[in-house]
């Protein structure tokens, strides 16, 4: 009790009497650990946002600061720094990389009637069914199926129905991969397609040939694939030496759409269609700036992300700047009436549809890899390049 | 001396919630780390059977208040109450099978049962919704208290913590106890007096993996969202028994030393050296087994000891 | 999959695979039959291995099966310092201290790794790697072709200085009996050193091999752990060649179930096998008597 009457002074005193003290963001993200790539990400996406939100005067004159929480890429910690934050009275709180990380924290911050932005995890449980005090940027995880169906339609117009018909699905066991493989499951029966074979693995083991020679007994038109970084190399790579033919494969995670998948798996990852969250070719405003930027933060190019990170922040910033207080209610509310039509990210607001609740509505981007690069072909309902056929094994 | 002891620790959790308002998940996984570990010491430390499988207890703890709550809609007390037998047979099982296997065998033996929980947990989706987990919204309120407030989820965790304690001093000055130390000490020496070393350390098992599943029934509130990667995977099992060896095995308050140092300490270098905190940890382990091979308090016990001889053998 | 061609396709890539878990578990067997310590740390030798590979192919553009002359000598040394340093002090400590010590190695080495490297996952792309060999309908990767001979040649190596020199008198006499070796003038505890370094040198050598074939993150080396475990304990914990039978077969049983069963449980199948062993029979399927369980 005490501690809240203290961190309701904090709050009041930071917020209305000196207008000059920085007003401070929590990020807690993985900044060790084994999720430590995507907090890199992470860093570099605040650092740009928090550089642009100061330079254009930061919360109604006050500078915005954040206060980081490494999470070492483990629940425990996470909890703890997310109470440590309310405690604090930091007004509005953002986090964290993984679902299985972000998803008892949402539980804490909604507990505690306090708001809690995710930027970056992308588990439909987050927002689906959510809780009032949960608002959620990023795409949820069937977004990264839909965006590839919507693909996959596109073709069947382009070459005639029934060009594209089976499906068989190779995914990890974790909790992102398992719902993006039942997404896959949920579209296919929607939209008329036919799942025929749907095989995980364990994360520790990386040989995928033989789930690969099962599949190629069965001639699908479409080899779906969720995985992380390296099992995606991995797999591209298998299915070249086990000669697994389909019309379409396709990576429906941020494994195939990180620029090492091309490096690593070489001409075997040609014609592999990505979704992903975001890249410098969205048709948003100072994408490709943004890009540049992070590519000399990151030193080398970055993932979507970073961008996601950048939203995030720029996202705070309007919503406590716009809060008439920030008591967590007004700091909801203000979240709630969020409407930033022109961001880098798209069109941010928080919408309740399809049993999601207080989620952003944002198309994901599907791309293709041609020649060595990332070509993004699908974007909010337009083709924006052509789609190559994929040729057969021996034809490469 | 041992209540005196007790109080101690009673008071310690006291000035905890007073003083470190910020810190109370910090507290409260210290506790449960440190519950966990003495149950664990039961096992590993008094009757000399090394698991490194006892996660799967955890898991089991967190999952049966997850399914019972939000499936049949089950109070939590019956849920951990459920947990604990269904944890106690396990353990007679899993010993049944495997304590005929001596040491490192029966390591790798502990390794395998956990791992292969795991894997079950992933894959049986009807019972624990596989690898998206399940979540726990509510929970009834024993005595009108809010299980999901961190005051009354700290205040269950000393408590926890305490009833560990009591009956793992209860059960080691015991007339188990003294059987635990001796098929320990030499198993052989012991049958021939008399004692069941099978059954001895089935009993051991069986309150030891009890003790655990209660934590994790705790464990599963707090995080009130459960994903079996966390709850079962072997680095949880590793840690508890650590935590236990830094300490000092088939020492009471041992464990509770261990857990304080571990969770103080990473906190810290969480911070401090940020990146390199398990670096430390396990270079703690390699210091602690090779220069203090009886855990922090074995070796404080004694240098006490010999400090009394040492000062007897003067007068 | 129908006829035989899957089939073989099926036991030849599980026989190719099962042969690096078999470099990996004669390492740990050999450690256990003459040290009776059971290495935690073997899966993050295999690790080392493993970016040592990359270090060299990405500073110098060494060709991984060349750096496999660098990792061999290094890996000796390495687990030579590593027993002289820390595991000889406890040769005559009670129960599992040896056991928690690799513990906590294991951890070290780990985040080490993740310190000097970062978590970004690496690996060597080599162009010649992905290419396929078609045998009687069988395609056969080349990484892989390679791979299994290098297992070969460097699992004969093992085999002639433990069984063609003084040397290996020496380490065979120690896992006899050690107390024996010493009385007729063996140095043991030289021997104990030699092992541990020949065990690190054969792990870093799976891992050089397997860097072109997968990637490495700092905590890839628990699995390997767990799977050199299974294949020691199928083969008998301490026999060479059984270790070898081990690590072939937990590969063909691995890839047959994954291909015909459900995928999901396939590191399960591995876990029952090493679970029904050890309880049946602890000497490893292929060994002949009990000892020292």
């Amino acid at each position: 009790m005490l501690s809240r009457v203290l961190a309701v002074l904090l709050i009041t005193t930071a917020g209305v009497a000196l207008a000059q003290e920085p007003v401070q963001i929590g990020v807690i993200t993985s900044i060790t650990g084994r999720f430590a790539e995507f907090g890199e990400q992470h860093q570099a996406g605040v650092q740009i946002a928090l550089e642009d939100v100061n330079a254009a005067g930061g919360i109604n004159g006050a500078p915005v600061e954040v206060i980081w929480e490494d999470d070492t890429s483990e629940v425990n910690a996470a909890i703890a720094a997310a109470e440590r934050l309310v405690n604090r009275g930091v007004p509005l709180v953002m986090g964290a990389y993984s679902s299985s990380i972000t998803n008892p924290i949402a539980q804490y911050f909604t507990r505690q009637e306090r708001p809690f932005l995710v930027f970056t995890s992308s588990d439909d449980a987050i927002t689906r069914p959510g809780s009032d005090w949960i608002f959620r940027i990023n795409q949820p995880s069937f977004a990264y199926a839909e965006v590839l169906f919507n693909v996959f339609d596109q073709l069947n117009a382009e070459h005639g129905d029934g060009y594209l018909e089976t499906i068989v699905t190779i995914h990890g066991n974790g909790a992102f991969e398992t719902a993006v493989a039942d997404a896959v499951d949920e579209i296919a029966a929607d939209r008329g397609y036919t799942v025929l074979d749907r095989q995980d693995y364990d994360q520790s083991g990386a040989d995928f040939r033989p789930i690969l020679n099962r599949f190629s007994g069965l001639d699908a038109d479409v080899v779906f694939m969720v995985s992380y970084a390296a099992d995606s190399v991995a797999l591209a790579r298998q299915i070249q030496e086990v000669g697994l033919d389909a019309k379409v494969f396709a990576g429906g995670a941020a494994g195939f759409a990180l620029p090492n998948f091309i490096e690593g798996s070489g001409p075997a990852a040609d014609y592999v269609y990505t979704a992903t969250m975001w890249t410098q070719e969205v048709p948003y405003p100072g994408a490709e700036e943004l890009n540049t930027r992070l590519t000399e933060v990151l030193g080398r190019t970055p993932s979507y992300h970073a961008a996601q990170a950048y939203a995030g922040i720029i996202t705070a910033v309007d919503v406590l700047s716009r809060a008439e207080s920030f008591e967590p209610a007004d700091v909801q509310a203000a979240l709630e009436s969020t409407d930033m039509p022109d961001t880098v990210y798209g069109h941010i607001a928080f919408e309740d549809y399809q049993g999601y609740q207080n989620q952003a509505r944002l198309p994901a981007v599907a791309q293709q890899v041609q020649d060595g690069e990332f070509v993004t072909v699908y974007v909010s309902g337009q083709v924006v390049n052509p789609m190559l056929e994929t040729p057969v094994w021996d034809d490469r | 001396m041992t209540y005196l002891r007790l109080g101690l620790v009673a008071i310690a959790g006291l000035a905890w919630f007073i003083f470190l308002p910020d810190y109370r998940t910090l507290g409260i996984n210290l506790m449960l780390l440190a519950g966990w570990a003495t149950a664990w010491d039961l096992l590993g430390g008094w009757s000399g059977q090394t698991s490194l499988g006892h996660a799967a207890f955890v898991g089991l703890g967190a999952y049966t208040i997850a399914v019972t709550s939000t499936r049949w809609d089950l109070a939590p007390w019956w849920g951990a109450l459920l947990a604990m037998a269904l944890a106690a047979a396990l353990a007679l099982l899993w010993g049944k099978l495997t304590f005929r296997l001596r040491g490192s065998y029966f390591v790798l033996a502990s390794i395998a049962v956990a791992e292969i929980l795991r894997l079950v947990a992933i894959n049986e989706r009807q019972l624990t919704g596989g690898a998206i987990g399940l979540f726990i919204f509510d929970l009834k309120e024993p005595f009108g208290l809010d299980l999901f407030d961190r005051g009354v989820e700290f205040w269950v965790a000393l408590g926890y913590l305490g009833l560990v304690l009591v009956v793992a001093a209860f059960v080691t000055r015991g007339r188990l106890g003294y059987q635990m130390r001796a098929v320990r000490e030499d198993e052989p020496s012991a049958e021939a007096a008399g004692i069941n070393p099978e059954a001895v350390k089935l009993w051991a098992f069986a309150i030891s993996g009890g003790l655990t599943a209660l934590g994790g029934c705790l464990y599963g509130i707090v995080l009130s969202a459960l994903q079996p990667q966390p709850l079962f995977e072997i680095h949880l099992s590793v840690r508890i028994a650590l935590v236990a060896i830094i300490g000092g095995r088939g020492t009471l308050f041992g464990p509770l030393v261990g857990a304080a140092l571990i969770t103080v300490a990473a906190e810290l270098f969480r911070n401090v050296f940020a990146e390199a905190n398990l670096l430390i940890y396990g270079a703690l382990i390699v210091v602690v087994v090779l220069f203090a091979p009886s855990g922090m308090l074995g070796e404080l016990q004694r240098w006490m000891v010999r400090r009394r001889y040492a000062r007897s053998a003067q007068g | 999959m129908e006829g035989l061609a899957p089939l073989l396709q099926n036991i030849t890539g599980g026989l190719l695979i099962g042969g690096i878990y078999a470099l990996i578990g004669v390492g740990l067997s050999l450690i256990f039959g003459v040290m009776r310590v059971i290495n935690f740390a073997h899966g993050e030798f295999v690790a080392i291995g493993m970016y040592l590979a990359i270090a060299l192919f990405a500073d110098l553009g060494l060709d991984p099966y060349v750096s496999l002359l660098i990792a061999l000598p290094a890996g000796l040394v390495a687990g030579w310092l590593i027993q002289r340093v820390v595991l000889a002090r406890l040769i005559d400590a009670p129960g599992d201290s040896t056991l928690l010590v690799t513990l906590g190695l294991s951890l070290v080495i780990a985040n080490a790794l993740f310190l000097l490297f970062g978590a970004e996952p690496k690996s060597i792309y080599l162009p010649y790697a992905t290419a396929t060999v078609d045998v009687a309908g069988i395609r056969l990767p080349v990484a892989q072709l390679i791979a299994g001979a290098i297992t070969v040649g460097v699992i004969t190596l093992l085999w002639l200085v433990l069984n063609r020199t003084e040397i290996g008198r020496a380490v065979r006499a120690t896992a006899q009996n050690r107390l024996g070796a010493e009385l007729v003038g063996v140095n043991t505890r030289q021997v104990h050193a030699l092992v541990f370094g020949l065990g690190m040198a054969l792990a870093m050598a799976a891992g050089v091999i397997l860097a072109p074939l997968l990637f490495a993150i700092p905590t890839v080396g628990s699995s390997y752990t767990l799977k050199a475990f299974v294949v020691t304990v199928l083969g008998g914990l301490g026999s060479v060649p059984g270790a070898i039978g081990g690590g072939l077969l937990l590969g063909v049983v691995e890839f047959l179930g994954a291909s015909y069963l459900s995928s999901g449980y396939r590191d399960a199948y591995g876990l029952f096998a090493f679970l029904l062993v050890l309880l049946f029979r602890p000497q490893g399927l292929f060994g002949r008597e009990t000892k020292r369980v």
